[in-house]
């Protein structure tokens, strides 16, 4: 499958070296020599140097051949002329586009059913705002993701000191607390992603991923100590795109917000858009302007600021000053692994939520969503499994599930199963995998269409 | 620099360089001749000591490979290649010392085609068609073949492709690295068979046809014969393996580009274009200094002429006449052929042209702009600018080259060697010709150079095999700074 990739940034390349270790043909384009030379020196990927939405560039790099095209250059315009123009030499190629500002947010239609036809467009904006939210209501996660319609839950945790569980084996959970535990799915301990089994002992300090059906999400994250507390004043810093939609979101659920935002005309525009929301003009890092506004008193506090810089600062400043939980917003993935060490918890990244959502449209087969979890060391998918596919009418034990992937649950007709050995996939049950990066490939395989190779 | 995973990479190319030498051994079972047991010991050696450093660094994790380990892994790689391969010559009976054998197994694998032996028509045949195989593995490079079939090292394939086979622009055929070099080895393996049918069709024994396709296509040079081409006089051989040195001394990828239907690749190429018209001038210039001092007829002058002036331009060597026996121009132009080299992403030596292009135009365009005081020029190939970094990087490697070519032969000459055969015996190794001037032309050979002499042209020959910087890097103490 041959992939070409207009744009070279953060999240340009990351894609670009996810679908490289996956094995796929993958064609870099960029104008910013520098972002090329990096491309062709860290990722085995062919790179064309050139605008993206020339025509003579996109037939250099090869679109005539290729399945899909992603514009994910930072400038929307750029990347519409690249769909554009890409419709106009190769009308099969599949075109996915990042469109980011606002304005363009009631046409993403238009866009689909006339010309440029880009078949998906991905806004990296609203993907975040869901995961703030989701993240404000379930307690002590870090990582919170849904499928099946919000049905299942896939959430990672921190195992504090204090825990019950700190030092418990997997097996000896039910023992030791009286109730069931959830699918322990991974364990992230020392940067290192494993799977564990029932001999594992969870130790403080782990990042722990476990599925969990949404009913029975509060009960679970009790077993491992993580209590609710109602959310009811949230102050964001930074009234950027997101910050707004944020606040928009929460002044509609009746949650008492306020906004910091550094620049007044932008304040005057967020006072004009938002009702309810107190808008503050002022600089989210001053500690008097923060006292002022009894930070201590809220339940949680967002940093989206566009300095990413600022966002850890403030974040850990808030900390300081009393405050429970704090979301902040990070760009650069080089400094994803160094935040829970400096005691950072919870992060978004609207770069991870593009490339979230760019690698559900890649994947073979009827996948239905792709969550990248924490470090890209591995991947959480959902699926249909077809009838003609080899996972369907055979229990679990008996098919060959490569090494480093476990099929967590089956929803079937509105129900989740939690799977055992000798359960047995349905046609056209909705089946959750979690595979770390190198088993990805052949998960694709077992879940394609059979017939697609006659 | 990760040691243990460098031995582990560098284990797994010796365990397939012993797999290699079940080809010959066929040979020789199929002859009978006595190179059946020195190629069975050495296959056992090798294959024995590349398990061992596998099995012993086993534990090591392979992802991605920095550009320093893969300029390491190539450099110390293709020395431990040349070790392993010379175990055949060593352990046969004809050759009295290690270090001969050595200097015919680098020959060998970096394409020189210089050669220690005096009469080569008395070797076994398993042991020529050794010969005659690591040249043609050298010729696309044994590491761009191993990241083309063995699938480790598929990710780190990269780095270890540009340590081998460095251009000043590289070009990627495929998105993939395995798939580019899978594509390289087979337009590489599509080409020598077509020669292959060519020469047996000539009347050329299989036998020989492969061997000398086999030396051909990496612009090798060793023949199976003493008189090298010469041995067959006949315009059709001459003819057929011309034809085949320059499309050897032509890059791949236009190979590729032909194959794939694209019949004006070559034209619209400037490197490929300026090489074939080097040749074609160097040829006429030739032909006529030979053409009555030498030959009488103008057929025989240009026959000779143009053989021997395809042979050292694309760095090949092989010989259909005594050149040196011709008039002082011509032996001069030969001499200046062996620097000019073939091109880039060829299996040739040399400079390799799209450099000499490379520092034609800079000069050309130091001398524009002390015309134009304030003109703004860039450096084009094919229409295209090329990068200040290129053209640095290209000027510091013919700076580089011709240091280390005077250095060297002011060391051979120390050695109570001639002046001329000095010269000639470093500008053949390091250019990866073969044959030169002198004590060492194409009549000679290099079992004179004394001992010492012999170590240097084989840091000569992998030098130029492997285009200086991954080679010469590991003399830097910067290198080895943690």
């Amino acid at each position: 499958m041959k992939i070409i990739i207009v744009g070279a940034g953060e999240v340009g390349f990351h894609i670009a070296s996810h679908l490289a270790q996956e094995n796929k043909d993958v064609v870099v384009i960029d104008k910013d020599f520098a972002a090329i030379r990096r491309v062709s020196d860290n990722i085995d990927v062919q790179v064309v140097s050139g605008s993206g939405s020339s025509p003579v560039v996109l037939k250099e790099a090869g679109i005539k051949e290729a399945e899909i095209l992603l514009a994910v250059t930072d400038s929307d315009e750029t990347n519409l002329m690249a769909c554009l123009a890409a419709n106009l030499i190769s009308p099969t190629t599949k075109k996915l586009c990042r469109i980011r500002h606002a304005d363009y947010d009631e046409y993403h239609e238009v866009f689909r059913d006339q010309a440029p036809h880009i078949d998906t467009i991905i806004n990296p904006e609203i993907e975040v705002v869901k995961t703030i939210e989701r993240l404000i209501h379930v307690p002590g996660a870090v990582e919170v993701e849904e499928f099946a319609d919000g049905r299942v839950n896939f959430v990672g945790i921190h195992l504090d000191k204090s825990a019950r569980l700190n030092g418990v084996c997997l097996s000896d959970i039910y023992a030791k607390i009286g109730k069931q535990s959830p699918l322990i799915v991974a364990v992230v301990r020392d940067e290192e992603l494993i799977i564990p089994r029932g001999n594992h002992v969870l130790r403080a300090g782990d990042l722990i991923y476990f599925i969990s059906e949404q009913e029975k999400l509060m009960g679970f994250l009790s077993i491992f100590d993580k209590h609710v507390e109602p959310i009811d004043r949230v102050l964001i810093i930074g009234g950027g795109r997101i910050g707004f939609r944020l606040a928009f979101l929460l002044e509609k659920k009746s949650i008492y917000t306020k906004i910091i935002e550094k620049n007044p005309d932008r304040c005057a525009k967020l006072a004009e858009k938002l009702n309810k929301a107190i808008v503050l003009h002022g600089d989210g890092s001053d500690q008097d302007l923060l006292r002022a506004e009894n930070i201590q008193d809220m339940g949680i506090v967002v940093t989206l600021t566009n300095d990413e810089e600022t966002n850890i600062i403030t974040s850990l400043l808030a900390k300081r000053m009393g405050v429970r939980r704090t979301i902040t917003k990070i760009s650069k993935f080089a400094y994803l692994p160094l935040m829970s060490m400096i005691g950072i918890e919870l992060v978004v990244s609207p770069r991870l939520s593009a490339v979230n959502s760019i690698l559900q449209h890649i994947r073979k087969g009827r996948v239905l969503s792709t969550k990248a979890i924490k470090g890209e060391q591995a991947e959480v998918m959902e699926a249909v499994a077809l009838e003609t596919s080899d996972i369907v009418g055979k229990p679990i034990k008996n098919i060959s599930i490569p090494k480093g992937a476990l099929v967590t649950s089956i929803i079937r007709n509105n129900t989740v199963i939690i799977p055992t050995g000798s359960s047995v996939i349905e046609p056209n049950d909705r089946i959750i995998i979690f595979a770390k990066k190198q088993a990805i490939p052949k998960i694709e395989k077992i879940l394609a269409v059979k017939l697609e190779y006659f | 620099m990760r040691w243990s995973f460098i031995l582990y990479i560098i284990g797994m190319l010796i365990i397939f360089l012993g797999i290699c030498m079940i080809f010959p051994l066929l040979f020789g079972l199929y002859f009978k001749d006595q190179s059946v047991i020195p190629l069975v010991q050495s296959l056992g050696i090798t294959v024995g000591f590349g398990l061992s450093l596998v099995i012993c660094f086993k534990k090591t994790k392979v992802e991605h490979i920095s550009h320093r380990e893969g300029m390491a892994i190539v450099a110390i790689g293709w020395t431990a290649i040349g070790f392993f391969g010379a175990f055949p010559f060593y352990l046969g009976a004809e050759f009295s010392t290690f270090v001969d054998a050595f200097f015919e197994s680098v020959s060998g694998f970096t394409t020189t085609g210089s050669s220690i032996l005096t009469n080569i028509e008395a070797v076994s045949k398993g042991l020529l068609f050794w010969r005659s195989l690591i040249q043609w593995l050298g010729g696309m490079g044994i590491i761009v073949l191993s990241v083309a079939i063995l699938p480790f090292l598929g990710v780190g394939g990269m780095q270890l492709y540009k340590a081998e086979v460095p251009s000043p622009v590289p070009d990627k055929l495929k998105p993939r690295i395995r798939d580019t070099a899978t594509v390289l080895w087979k337009v590489y393996a599509l080409i020598s068979l077509a020669q292959v049918l060519l020469l047996t069709i000539g009347g050329m024994s299989l036998y020989d046809a492969l061997c000398h396709a086999f030396t051909t296509m990496p612009t090798g040079g060793f023949s199976t014969k003493n008189a090298s081409i010469a041995h067959y006089d006949s315009v059709y051989f001459d003819t057929v393996i011309i034809i085949f040195m320059l499309l050897a001394g032509i890059n791949f990828s236009l190979h590729y580009q032909f194959l794939r239907g694209k019949p004006l690749a070559f034209w619209r190429d400037s490197e490929c274009r300026f090489f074939l018209g080097s040749v074609l001038i160097l040829i006429v210039v030739v032909t006529f200094d030979i053409y009555g001092t030498v030959y009488n007829t103008l057929g025989r002058a240009f026959q000779y002429g143009s053989f021997q002036v395809v042979s050292i331009v694309t760095t090949t060597g092989y010989a259909t006449a005594d050149y040196e026996l011709w008039p002082a121009m011509s032996q001069l132009i030969l001499l200046l052929c062996m620097f000019l080299g073939a091109s880039a992403g060829s299996t040739g030596g040399g400079m390799k042209c799209i450099r000499v292009m490379l520092a034609l135009k800079y000069c050309y365009k130091e001398l524009f702009s002390l015309i134009h005081p304030r003109a703004v020029k860039h450096i084009k190939i094919g229409g295209v600018s090329v990068s200040e970094d290129v053209v640095r990087s290209v000027l510091g490697f013919m700076g580089l080259y011709v240091g280390l070519f005077a250095f060297s032969s002011v060391l051979i000459a120390s050695m109570g060697v001639d002046l001329i055969t000095s010269v000639a015996s470093v500008a053949a190794t390091i250019g990866n010709i073969g044959p030169g001037l002198g004590m060492v032309g194409p009549t000679d050979n290099f079992a004179h150079i004394p001992y010492l002499g012999k170590w240097v042209l084989i840091w000569c020959m992998l030098l130029g095999r492997l285009e200086i910087y991954t080679v010469i890097i590991l003399f830097v103490p910067e290198f080895w700074r943690k």
